[in-house]
């Protein structure tokens, strides 16, 4: 028997790359899936290569809205009667730059994609979950969360925040069934990095992709990249019903970069 | 095939709580394993519940003794012939005080226990792991490795020096295929807790009773943590997926610890 066997799962993101992971690992452990993107015939034919069949949904919605953070939690409770596990984990940057140099819209967009999305969906998701006495949020933040890089101030300070904001929430529902922890990755070379990373790198100072993967890497003890399995099986970890007693954790998977 | 097939495992008080429930995990797991305990007579009991034959051996030890530690690891490479996972579960203090009243004796032994037990194991351990480009390691830690309370100075300091080792090794070997991690953990109720934690009530002024739901009122589940909640980990961490994490001070204790 699986270890999610009888959950439900949501996962902002979740058609490719982290929330991917996470979907097809929550299917093998017997979940209940929606998975999350923009486009509504990507995210239909990434559903149909998971191949969980009535098991997993597609929601449409931008992940740095309101609307799609609550929504999905609606949508989930209405095609599989309930929400057991929240993943609010997409995230990311699309033009960043130094703090003298970033745009108005630019630390907008990182602030409501990043920090705002998972207040909306944490809130919504608790006044599922609190009156039910059992939940599983799981924050995907990184090891920015932790530290600051060059070059990518709103990453680093929305990641911090939400960092806190997962410690915050996990003290207000310690003793309710539910539990809020934060996964923080190192680099994973994702579909997404490949394609924002030549320009984070430029912004970062550095002369092409692969210093910025080496830069990342180097730090870490592992000196390579982390994987999308090796997240997921936090992910599944933590959203089973044995991970009662973990909550305002800050998970790393990072390799050994983090210095605490 | 079962996770840990063909692995091995040493661990380092083995014979009941969280080292007993750990070594239950990597036994579900397909992993064969020598257990170390100061008392012999707690090993059939654990060899039975462990029910896995000749996969499980006992080896008695004490983890103040640097001789026991590195005889635990001898043993496990030549009884099954080699070392893959390791887990140092030694721990705990006595005689405790305020820094004003603590005795050398009582510092030496906080720091010999906790502290010395982990770096012999560790050691030895790198010596077989290193050849081989595989190994996990893990110490029991605490939330206690992360914070401090008042009168438990040789268990904190320890737990820090644990955690310290933790991040030190694991950038040395990090590239090699070992992983080093600390598991920190709340306060359990195992049997070690109930043999030193009275004592060590007493000389912060309370009873063990108080001193137990003083570690549950700090968590914000406001319960103990349990010997399986380490178990969890310690499996994650064993398996394929875990070697991505490493110097890693997991916090396994209801959300106690502020980072």
């Amino acid at each position: 028997m699986g270890k999610l066997e009888g959950k439900v799962a949501a996962i902002t993101g979740g058609t490719r790359s982290i929330g991917r992971g996470m979907a097809e690992a929550f299917l093998r452990e017997g979940a209940k899936v929606v998975v999350n993107g923009r486009d509504q015939a990507k995210g239909e034919a990434a559903v149909a290569e998971m191949g969980g069949g009535d098991n997993v949904a597609f929601y449409a919605g931008d992940a740095a809205t309101q609307a799609t953070n609550e929504g999905i939690v609606d949508f989930a409770i209405e095609r599989f009667g309930q929400l057991d596990i929240m993943c609010l984990n997409s995230g990311g940057v699309k033009q960043t730059a130094p703090v003298m140099m970033m745009s108005d819209e630019e630390w907008a967009l990182e602030v409501d994609w990043n920090l705002n999305s998972v207040f909306w969906g944490m809130r919504k998701s608790l006044q599922h979950m609190v009156p039910r006495g059992s939940g599983r949020i799981l924050v995907t933040s990184s090891v920015e969360g932790k530290l600051g890089k060059p070059g990518i101030p709103g990453y680093a300070a929305t990641k911090h925040g939400v960092n806190g904001l997962v410690k915050a929430a996990a003290q207000e529902t310690g003793t309710s069934g539910v539990t809020v922890n934060a996964i923080l990755p190192g680099l994973i070379e994702t579909d997404i990095v490949r394609e924002t990373g030549p320009a984070s790198a430029e912004m970062m100072g550095l002369p092409s992709y692969e210093a910025m993967l080496e830069l990342f890497t180097q730090e870490s003890a592992i000196k390579r990249c982390n994987t999308v399995e090796e997240v997921a099986a936090v992910a599944v970890m933590l959203a089973s019903d044995a991970a009662r007693n973990f909550t305002g954790c800050m998970f790393a998977v990072d390799g050994g970069t983090m210095p605490y | 095939m079962a996770e840990l097939e063909g692995r091995v495992a040493a661990i380092c008080g083995g014979t009941s709580g969280v080292g007993l429930a750990i070594a239950k995990a990597f036994a579900n797991d397909g992993a064969s394993m020598v257990i170390s305990g100061r008392r012999a007579e707690k090993a059939p009991a654990a060899l039975a519940e462990l029910n896995i034959g000749d996969r499980a051996h006992f080896l008695q030890g004490d983890g103040t003794s640097q001789d026991d530690c590195e005889a635990l690891i001898a043993e496990t490479v030549s009884r099954y012939g080699r070392i893959d996972l390791l887990v140092n579960c030694a721990g705990g203090s006595k005689d405790n005080a305020p820094v004003v009243d603590l005795t050398d004796e009582a510092m030496e032994f906080g720091l010999k226990v906790n502290y010395w037990s982990s770096f012999w194991l560790t050691r030895a351990a790198l010596k077989h792991m290193i050849p081989q480009n595989f190994g996990r390691i893990m110490y029991i830690s605490s939330v206690e490795g992360k914070v401090g309370k008042p009168g438990l100075s040789q268990y904190v300091v320890g737990k820090h020096a644990v955690n310290a080792l933790t991040k030190c090794v694991a950038k040395e070997v990090g590239a090699l295929g070992i992983t080093v991690n600390a598991l920190c953990a709340g306060a359990m109720d195992t049997p070690m807790m109930q043999e030193a934690g009275p004592a060590a009530a007493e000389s912060m002024g309370i009873t063990y009773e108080e001193l137990l739901g003083w570690f549950a009122q700090e968590s914000a589940t406001k319960r103990l943590v349990t010997v399986e909640d380490c178990a969890l980990v310690a499996s994650l961490l064993a398996s394929e997926a875990g070697a991505g994490i490493t110097g890693s001070m997991v916090s396994i204790d209801g959300g106690t610890a502020p980072y």
